[in-house]
């Protein structure tokens, strides 16, 4: 597979022309306006509600509450968690009215819809809507709602805690925990964020009576997953449910799920007649828009004398917030339960989980779903144990890298890592960093007065097994003999219609430009996974290769036909069936042309193979600077050494190695959701006071590969997407950590805000 | 009900709004230019940005009977004849753009900063972008295409 | 948003007449604090007042010595004008500094100080130079004009025509923006004017103010070190989620003395 390296995408003009489709561009005739009454309040049950007021509001249709939502039967969300726990139990699941019905539970709850003639007309009618709460205690952290007097959330929930978890051998850890020459201890927090894709979420739902079915625009992440959601949440039958899914405005695993307003939106459709429609603000999104991370984390490691790993041992509590989304506990639970080991050989482990609920927005998964939380742990727990056994970092970790030949390796979890070479990859970061040369770029900022740092992170990554046990690609040609291909993938920004569009095209022999790809396409009879896990390429991406490859297979007969020669006697080239050791030939596309009247086409294909995960991985280095008399940092350098297997085209995976490093250096920095404790009000309610990243934040990534082709695919890809977030979370604490501790600064967990720099910059000089 | 006349992308348009209409939902609503995006609601990420009278301005903290005879200009209007602008062309050279909902946004930012300032440096065209959010490709190459248009544009 | 009537005001006198008329009004000039205000539903004004094309309220000139900006003068017209520019460099770099690009196309002046923002940047500079508020019906001096959080000296219906500035001798500004709103989280305006040395902070407090103790300590050696052994009191900072009260003391001192060096830099 050649490499490309061009960058201008397929998907580029009609996006920088301003002729994307997203969800909040559609409009169908005669619809009416959804909008949303959230809860203003944490935690409080509903002692009356009265929409009367409301209905009499000029332009209004209708209004909805928690009472239709279950006289529906819209009150279970699908929930994706596919492993008992501890003792056999599996996870408790409360129950979800679309509309609350009897109590709110976090503030931005949907408690009622207005729907009008026109969004404003919906919007002045919220506050005529009168409703009574009667307040109850709150609890937004999970150390509040796990105590004992903490309020109940919910009645099948005692004390919050839906689920327990726990992998590895507990006796095995005991054992070389208590006869290690060392133990090294660290608990960390990932902070909950806001993934804050820039498109706000939408839906656009019409009831066609006649057939009793459903129109849904929507954002997503891939048809086959989110139809399934709502069927579950409806009752719907699947067939019943249509999706038309067009550009999507990023998604990072925020858009992966059927949310509450969807299925209101879908009770309002069918009980009025028309299309309902509705666009969130950002405001709402925060306090709707399911969350990410959140997860504490408390590791231990047990080393011999030559600082040889022994034994880990991690306590994970997840904060799931008022309800479960479907992916927020099995990616929290999966990912780092699979990745627990690193990169390292460590012969004993153990993990526990809780999953808990807590009076905040759901948590879903977030770009690296426990992944960034885990390599957080793990690289943070390391460079603890180089720093208290004074063994340098990099040494540390070669000492215990799994080996190249002790691959496959089987973890003592889950899960079975691929052929990889860290010691490759470091060996070059280090190079490419220049890491050699950092103790004089730190002696030279020490006189500009500023603190640098450098840290590093090893990692790997398990990219999604899929939710779905194969992914199908079809190849179908039109009237016009012209080549469409289709998956059940939806990209929202990763350039699949020209990444896989190319695969297909590299395979058959054609230019680029004789296929196009579509995904998520509504009446396609196709099944897979949706984008997500880092998983696309790896998946859809090399079944549309194997499809390639199908397809001139099976056009081989007829092509043999149209050349009046023996299949046997027919080979294929550069886009064309020709006569071997003979001059006729017939172009592939010429033949798709010739039968293009024919219903079906004969020469469509569908193909699907079974491709589970992969296992990217890679080592980052970041140097950072600090201003002591500010706390601000300034991020001097990154270099990113990546084994994402065989790179099909490197402008894609450079825009994603940026994206996600970005992202992860936004939450390291200063990104955080934050609630306040007594009240369970979110603080954190708009991009004034949500700190997002801006141009600047980061110059430049060194993007390098190291790439050891993947077995586990048609492509030897392995996955990318997430790979920027599940490294830089630790490579920059790291570095911080590192230009901090001369100081004498502990541990600090992220976000390294400026104010909680200085503060700890202030301590420690104070002792 | 007010009647505001202005042009847009060249084309006179007489239209009715409600006083508290804001541009952007004039451009998106009435004109169906949906191509100028909204992503928030507190005047921050500039998805909504556009050119009035030659200036960029979040259209959704503008009224759109504040812009009553002006001279508006969104990302529909920025290739002509056909022909992408400069900056267009840049950003999609420069992979400058992932999921594009911020990119319409982003280039009417990028084609305002450079006509006030032809040769920005890195430390102007981060100052320049200040008012625009992106969420997927940590604006390097962003950065990028600045540099490029800036190049073209020479 | 809620309803109201929007009206373009004729002239200066038409804008007095209309806003004694509808007392529920509000002025409209670049609407970057009252639009998305008004979004949020926070606000409930009859009628919005469009007052930015008087040309009453337009113009940068030199007048009698003193710098006179236009309440309606956007922003970046502010940044960019030669005139200011050459008589007050700081104040120019202010203006380029506030919110982001767009938001400086079409924010002003008069709309900035009549906010009385206790983040927002222009009080700062309007303070630490002594300017003249000049309203449609008197003229307010700086130093009487604020009057703590978002309050002022303005009354009811009256209106900020320009403000007259005082040209110092040096002066510079330097700002710790808001890592999430832009706003200032503390920033710092020094200026060697005729009366002396100033020193006006914004961001920190409740209210835009003149840091006397650096002032009286630089009156005396103008210098950043002259600053190291002053010491702010965090009872009297903001405290929010992003920085202690602590934090914005230390940061009030530290633009203090940055904002100095900064002057002494300038020719």
């Amino acid at each position: 597979m050649s490499e490309i390296h061009a960058a201008n995408r397929r998907e580029d003009l009609r996006l920088i022309t301003g002729r994307g489709r997203y969800t909040a561009d559609w409009s169908l005739p005669g619809q009416l306006h959804a909008c949303f009454l959230r809860s203003d309040r944490a935690h409080a049950e509903i002692v009356s509600i009265d929409a009367r007021p409301a209905l009499a509001r000029p332009g209004v249709v209708a209004v909805f509450t928690g009472a239709d939502a279950v006289a529906a039967g819209y009150t279970q969300f699908p929930n994706l968690m596919s492993f008992t726990g501890r003792g056999g139990t599996t996870i408790l699941k409360p129950e979800r009215p679309v509309l609350a019905a009897g109590k709110v539970r976090y503030v931005g709850e949907t408690v009622a819809m207005v729907v009008a003639e026109s969004a404003l007309a919906a919007q002045d009618a919220l506050d005529a809507i009168e409703i009574e709460y009667k307040d109850l205690p709150v609890a937004v952290t999970v150390e509040d709602a796990l105590a004992a007097a903490g309020p109940q959330l919910h009645a099948n929930v005692p004390g919050n805690l839906c689920f327990e978890y726990e992998t590895g051998n507990a006796a095995a850890v005991d054992q070389a925990f208590a006869t290690a020459a060392h133990v090294s201890r660290l608990k960390v927090v990932t902070s909950r964020v806001a993934p804050n894709p820039m498109e706000p979420r939408a839906c656009l739902v019409s009831y066609d009576a006649a057939g009793d079915g459903y129109d849904i625009y929507t954002c997503s992440q891939g048809i086959v997953m989110l139809r399934r959601q709502f069927s579950v949440l409806t009752g719907v039958p699947e067939e019943k449910l249509r999706f038309h899914l067009h550009d999507v405005g990023g998604s990072f695993g925020q858009r992966s799920a059927v949310y509450p307003e969807y299925a209101a939106q879908m009770i309002a459709a069918k009980k009025l007649g028309r299309p309902v429609k509705w666009v969130s603000s950002r405001s709402e999104g925060f306090m709707s828009d399911s969350h990410g991370r959140g997860i504490a984390i408390a590791g231990e490691l047990a080393l011999d004398r030559d600082g040889r790993f022994l034994a880990a041992r991690y306590q994970f509590d997840c904060d799931m917030g008022a309800y479960l989304t479907p992916t927020g506990p099995v990616s929290h639970l999966r990912n780092p339960a699979t990745l627990m080991t690193g990169v390292y050989r460590i012969p004993a482990l153990y993990g526990s989980f809780r999953v808990v609920l807590t009076n905040t927005v759901p948590v879903a998964a977030y770009r690296g779903a426990g992944r960034p939380d885990i390599a957080y742990a793990v690289e943070r727990l390391v460079d603890h144990a180089a720093s208290e056994l004074n063994i340098e970092r990099t040494e540390l970790r070669r000492r215990n890298f799994i080996p190249p030949d002790a691959f496959p390796y089987k973890t003592p979890t889950m899960g079975v890592y691929e052929q990889s070479d860290f010691a490759g990859c470091l060996d070059k970061a280090l190079e490419d960093a220049d890491w050699a040369g950092f103790a004089k770029r730190r002696t030279a900022a020490a006189k500009r007065g500023k603190l640098r740092g450098i840290g590093l992170s090893t990692i790997i990554e398990a990219s999604g097994a899929g939710m779905y046990p194969k992914d199908q690609v079809a190849i179908e040609f039109d009237a016009q003999g012209k080549l469409t291909v289709y998956t059940v993938s939806l990209s929202s920004g990763q350039g699949h219609e020209t990444t896989f569009a190319a695969i297909v095209a590299q395979t058959l022999g054609v230019p680029a430009e004789a296929v196009t790809l579509r995904e998520s396409v509504q009446g396609k009879d196709l099944t897979g996974n949706h984008t997500g896990g880092s998983r696309s390429l790896v998946g859809a991406g090399s079944v549309c290769k194997l499809a390639a490859q199908k397809l001139i297979e099976h056009a081989k007969p007829l092509a043999a036909e149209e050349l009046e020669l023996e299949p046997s006697q027919v080979d294929y080239a550069d886009g064309a069936f020709r006569e071997r050791g003979g001059d006729k030939m017939i172009a592939l596309m010429k033949l798709a042309q010739k039968h293009a009247a024919k219903i079906p086409h004969p020469l469509n294909v569908t193909a699907e193979a079974s491709v589970g995960s992969t296992w990217p991985n890679g080592c980052h280095i970041a140097e950072v600077e600090i201003d002591p008399a500010t706390g601000v940092t300034q991020i001097m350098s990154y270099v990113a050494v990546d084994d994402s297997g065989n790179v099909i085209n490197h402008s894609i995976v450079e825009g994603q190695v940026h994206g996600g490093v970005v992202q992860g250096a936004g939450q390291i920095f200063g990104e955080q959701v934050i609630y306040d404790r007594d009240s369970g009000q979110l603080l954190t309610g708009s991009f004034s006071d949500y700190s997002m990243p801006r141009a600047g934040v980061l110059r430049d990534i060194h993007v390098g590969d190291h790439p050891l082709p993947s077995k586990l695919n048609a492509l030897g890809a392995k996955g990318v997407g997430e790979s920027g977030c599940t490294a830089s979370l630790s490579t920059f604490a790291n570095a911080m950590t590192d230009a901090l501790r001369p100081l004498g600064v502990p541990h600090l967990d992220m976000p390294f805000t400026p104010s909680k720099v200085w503060h700890a910059i202030q301590n420690a000089k104070a002792k | 009900m007010t009647k505001i006349e202005l042009t847009v992308n060249g084309t006179k348009h007489t239209c009715e709004v409600e006083d508290r209409t804001l541009l952007v939902d004039l451009l998106r609503d009435q004109l169906g230019l949906t191509g100028t995006h909204v992503g928030c609601d507190t005047s921050q990420c500039g998805c909504c940005t556009v050119h009035v009278n030659g200036r960029a301005i979040k259209s959704c903290t503008l009224l759109a009977v504040q812009a009553t005879g002006a001279d508006v200009v969104t990302i529909e209007g920025m290739s002509r004849g056909g022909k992408l602008h400069p900056v267009q062309q840049a950003f999609t050279d420069c992979h400058g753009l992932q999921c594009g909902f911020c990119t319409p946004g982003m280039i009417m930012a990028v084609a305002a900063l450079l006509k006030d300032n032809p040769h920005p440096s890195e430390a102007e065209i981060h100052h320049g972008l200040e008012g625009n959010l992106c969420r997927c490709t940590g604006y390097i190459n962003i950065v990028k295409a600045v540099k490029r248009s800036a190049e073209a544009m020479k | 948003m809620f309803e109201f009537d929007y009206v373009k005001a004729k002239s200066l006198p038409d804008a007095a007449a209309l806003i004694a008329a509808n007392p529920e009004a509000k002025l409209l000039a670049g609407g970057m604090t009252l639009i998305p205000t008004l979004k949020q539903r926070l606000a409930r004004p009859s009628h919005l007042i469009d007052v930015g094309g008087l040309p009453e309220l337009r113009g940068i000139e030199m007048k009698d010595g003193r710098l006179a900006i236009g309440a309606a003068m956007q922003h970046h017209e502010v940044a960019t004008s030669t005139v200011v520019k050459k008589a007050i460099p700081a104040l120019a770099y202010l203006a380029g500094h506030i919110g982001d690009p767009q938001v400086r196309n079409r924010g002003t002046l008069g709309g900035s100080v009549a906010n009385n923002d206790p983040v927002a940047d222009y009080p700062a500079a309007v303070l630490a130079l002594d300017s003249m508020v000049v309203t449609n019906k008197r003229e307010i001096a700086a130093a009487d004009f604020f009057q703590g959080m978002f309050a002022t000296a303005l009354e009811e219906g009256e209106i900020i025509v320009r403000l007259l500035f005082a040209v110092p001798r040096r002066a510079a500004y330097e700002k710790f923006p808001h890592p999430a709103s832009g706003y200032a989280m503390t920033a710092v305006f020094v200026a060697e004017t005729a009366a002396g040395v100033r020193v006006a902070v914004t961001g920190a407090g409740p209210g835009v103010f003149r840091w006397s103790d650096a002032e009286n300590v630089l009156a005396k050696k103008l210098s950043p070190a002259a600053l190291d052994g002053l010491k702010v009191d965090p009872n009297d900072m903001n405290e929010d989620i992003h920085a202690t009260r602590e934090y914005r003391a230390n940061l009030v001192k530290v633009m203090a003395q940055r904002a100095v060096e900064k002057l002494l830099a300038t020719k």
